[in-house]
């Protein structure tokens, strides 16, 4: 039935139940701009992934590239690693970091900076300056190399995290938010309509029970006899009706338009308006309850025709509860 | 964003690495001894402690203008347990082949995981 | 009459250094060991040529280093073997051999000592060719005008550091710089005590040391094309007073600006002028590239030139020369080793054969 599974906590209102919708509306909305975000993340993720997978590789070229040229600066001029370490002050070759945006992900990406000037510009001045250059540039290209990896690699890292925050929202949303609402919606409605067959049926009951009163009270004058028999049967009858009545508003929900002015104006003069409709719908079924109503309007107003009879019937009934 | 504001700090380079790649990377200008006396670099040889390295692992991880950590693989290797739990975006780590252990895709933590994804 | 009493005193050590020249590697040494697969195929290799099992002892997997290192601890051996039996002045000549290590070990303690490093630790990084007996007394200095102090003192470059530096100027100047000025004057200093050793040994060693000055001239000017921490007069300080170049080719290329007036220097020396030959074709459209391609060919054809002089060397008897060129050529051929096995370690067959062969 609507209303198992968890729901939101919320009183059966028609407040409740646009707010509800509008939620729902929300989510929905949510769901598929995450979805989208994911798609779109998704689609970057894989394009690094293969960079990534790539440039690892290129960088196992590269640094190969870089370290043999540092053999040949050995081959030249000897063990010189001793006197870089000691000569090394400050940074020339740094990175700055800037940002890209893919789908409201800040990515970091790596530039290379390089100030111009070098700790080590007088290295192996009087033999294998040349090929410290050389190793200098080698290694430099190396770190560029590095440092586009680096950028790769972060947005790697940043992407899986975001992407895997993005699935969860995707999934709440979608398995567990959703279905709440949708929950707490069909717990709504089916209450709304609780309350209405309450209310209609409360309505038929108290128009019943006016009807026997007044009637009684009329007939009682008129003719005590008549009014019994006709009681007995509109009692025989109208018990009947409310369990049919039922089926019938069962249907109802599917024309919201009758709903809503039945259930938004509950007072007496819709009552008045919709009440034909009801009556209209008798008239499909021109069954055994129209009989006994039009056997008994013809036995009190016995020159109508049976609709007009019932109509009859019903406003007389209506004036009386007015009365 | 915490992130945001601090890793445009990060201009600089660390290494953990042998002498031979530490000596190319420092030619090619990436060191860096701040008024401290400390070092942007760590050389590894036969004789370095593992928690030496550990220490020096954690030193520029935490270090806040650091905006790339690079570390030899065969050193990466001895504290693989580290380098697996680390998971921060900034600094960047990269593991770099070093001349006596050419790189090996199969090793490095990120590939690894790279390839998880790809195998999905 | 020279010849007459040679070998009164050196025969033995010549015959040694002789017998030493014919273990060099030979083309087909080369051959099979640039064939090799790895650094284990090189040690087998390498153990049937006269360095033997010098790699025996060591742990798997052998680097580059621990190749080279072993196989100038070879080299010095035989060369304290022969500065052991050395009768005067070929003790001092060997000596001499050693002042060119021994800079580098100074001035790598220099730089130790002006980075308050301990200095202690520095020990094993020196040349074991460059070590003295009082080298650990210079650790003791805390900074470096004690460290002046020290060398003044205790080593035999006192004449050259006395000379050209004070103690504040270790402070100021640029470590290379230091290291080249005290590397002028002590190859001033060779080549006049060459001079002292009268012939044949004056006409084989001032050809070498005159090249090795005029080498390092060349050098010292093309390194020092795009700095401003050399300005042309100190650079022209760095020259050597010697060589083929002196004086008139110094003076050009203490001027000089590019590479091209470099050669222009060279080209007056008839043996210079093959450095830089075909290399004028190559500098052209794409000059950077260009410049760069010739000064690393000049390092290499400076290598050829060395050898062929010290190979040279060996065509005269009853001189000093011997000694040196096997010194250098030994150099050569260690070096020639370590950059085999680097091509094999960084699998850059394509560069193998870029050693300088020897005989």
């Amino acid at each position: 039935m609507s209303g198992a599974g968890p729901r939101e906590n919320v009183f059966a209102t028609r407040m409740a139940l646009t707010n509800m919708k509008l939620r729902l509306k929300g989510a929905e909305t949510g769901h598929s701009l995450l979805a989208k975000k994911r798609d779109a993340l998704a689609t970057r993720f894989r394009a690094i992934l293969k960079k990534v997978d790539e440039a690892k590789r290129k960088m196992g070229r590269v640094m190969q590239l870089a370290s043999f040229s540092m053999a040949e600066v050995t081959y030249a001029t000897g063990d010189i690693s001793y006197l870089v370490q000691e000569q090394a002050k400050l940074a020339t070759f740094r990175v700055k970091a800037t940002q890209e945006n893919v789908s409201g992900v800040l990515l970091p990406a790596f530039e290379v900076d390089r100030v111009s000037g070098s700790d080590f510009n007088l290295t192996g001045l009087g033999r294998g300056g040349q090929q410290v250059l050389r190793a200098k540039e080698a290694y430099a290209k190396a770190l560029e190399t590095l440092v586009e990896l680096a950028s790769l690699q972060t947005a790697f890292t940043i992407l899986d995290e975001v992407i895997r925050a993005t699935n969860r929202r995707v999934n709440a949303i979608e398995h567990v938010i959703i279905p709440r609402l949708d929950n707490t919606i069909k717990y709504i409605i089916s209450e709304l309509d609780e309350m209405d067959r309450e209310e209609f049926f409360r309505q038929v009951v108290a128009c019943n029970n006016c009807a026997k009163v007044q009637g009684k009270k009329k007939r009682d004058k008129q003719a005590i006899t008549e009014g019994e028999a006709n009681d007995v049967q509109a009692l025989q009858v109208y018990p009947t009706e409310p369990q049919n009545e039922p089926n019938q508003e069962v249907e109802l929900p599917d024309e919201p338009n009758q709903e809503t002015e039945l259930q938004d104006e509950p007072n007496q003069e819709t009552g008045l308006q919709d009440e034909p409709n009801q009556e209209t719908e008798f008239q499909d079924e021109p069954n055994q309850e129209t009989k006994p109503q039009e056997q008994s309007d013809q036995e009190t107003e016995p020159h109508d025709e049976p609709e007009e009879a019932s109509v009859d019937l019903l406003s007389s009934r209506d004036a009386d509860i007015i009365f | 964003m915490a992130a945001h504001t601090s890793f445009k700090d990060r201009h600089l380079i660390a290494v953990i690495g042998d002498e031979d790649s530490i000596t190319g990377l420092l030619l090619a200008g990436i060191g860096h001894i701040d008024e401290h006396q400390k070092k942007n670099f760590l050389i590894v040889d036969s004789k370095t402690q593992i928690s030496t390295i550990e220490a020096a692992f954690q030193n520029f991880t935490e270090r806040k203008d650091v905006a790339i950590l690079l570390i030899n693989q065969h050193i990466a290797e001895k504290i693989r347990p580290t380098v697996e739990r680390y998971q921060q975006a900034f600094p960047t780590l990269l593991e770099i082949p070093s001349k006596d252990h050419p790189y090996d895709p199969e090793k490095d933590s990120v590939l690894r995981r790279v390839q998880k994804l790809f195998g999905e | 009459m020279e010849g007459l009493f040679f070998n009164v005193n050196n025969g033995f050590l010549e015959g040694i250094v002789r017998g030493y020249k014919t273990g060099i590697l030979t083309q087909s040494h080369y051959a099979s060991l640039t064939q090799c697969e790895s650094l284990e195929d090189l040690k087998t290799q390498l153990s049937a040529t006269d360095y033997g099992n010098f790699l025996a002892n060591e742990p798997s997997p052998l680097s580059t280093a621990t190749i080279s290192d072993r196989a100038t601890q070879i080299l010095v051996d035989q060369f304290n073997f022969a500065r052991s039996n050395a009768v005067e002045p070929l003790g001092k000549f060997l000596d001499y051999i050693t002042y060119a290590y021994m800079i580098d070990n100074v001035v790598l303690l220099i730089t130790g000592t002006l980075h308050e490093r301990d200095t202690h630790e520095l020990l094993g990084r020196c040349h074991p060719l460059g070590v003295f007996d009082t080298m650990p007394a210079l650790c003791v200095a805390t900074n470096v005008e004690e460290l002046y102090h020290s060398v003044l003192v205790e080593t035999p470059l006192a004449p050259y550091f006395r000379d050209c530096f004070s103690a504040a100027d270790l402070d100021d100047l640029n470590i290379e710089i230091i290291r080249n000025t005290v590397y002028k004057a002590y190859l001033e200093d060779f080549y006049n005590f060459v001079g002292t050793l009268g012939s044949p040994t004056l006409e084989v060693m001032q050809n070498i040391l005159a090249f090795e000055a005029d080498r390092r001239t060349i050098n010292i000017t093309i390194n020092s094309f795009d700095t401003d921490e050399l300005t042309k007069e100190q650079r022209a300080k760095l020259f050597p007073a010697i060589g083929r170049l002196f004086p008139a080719g110094n003076n050009a290329l203490a001027k000089a600006d590019d590479i091209d007036q470099v050669r222009q220097v060279c080209d007056n020396i008839s043996e210079y002028r093959s450095f830089f030959e075909g290399s004028t074709s190559v500098s052209g459209a794409n000059h950077d590239v260009g410049e760069m391609g010739v000064a690393t060919q000049l390092e290499d054809r400076f290598f050829r030139m060395e050898v062929h002089l010290n190979k040279q060397a060996f065509m005269q008897q009853f001189q000093y020369g011997v000694f040196y060129s096997y010194m250098k050529l030994k150099e050569q051929e260690i070096r020639n080793v370590t950059w085999i096995a680097e091509c094999i370690a960084q699998d850059a067959r394509d560069r193998i054969q870029d050693f300088i062969p020897i005989f």
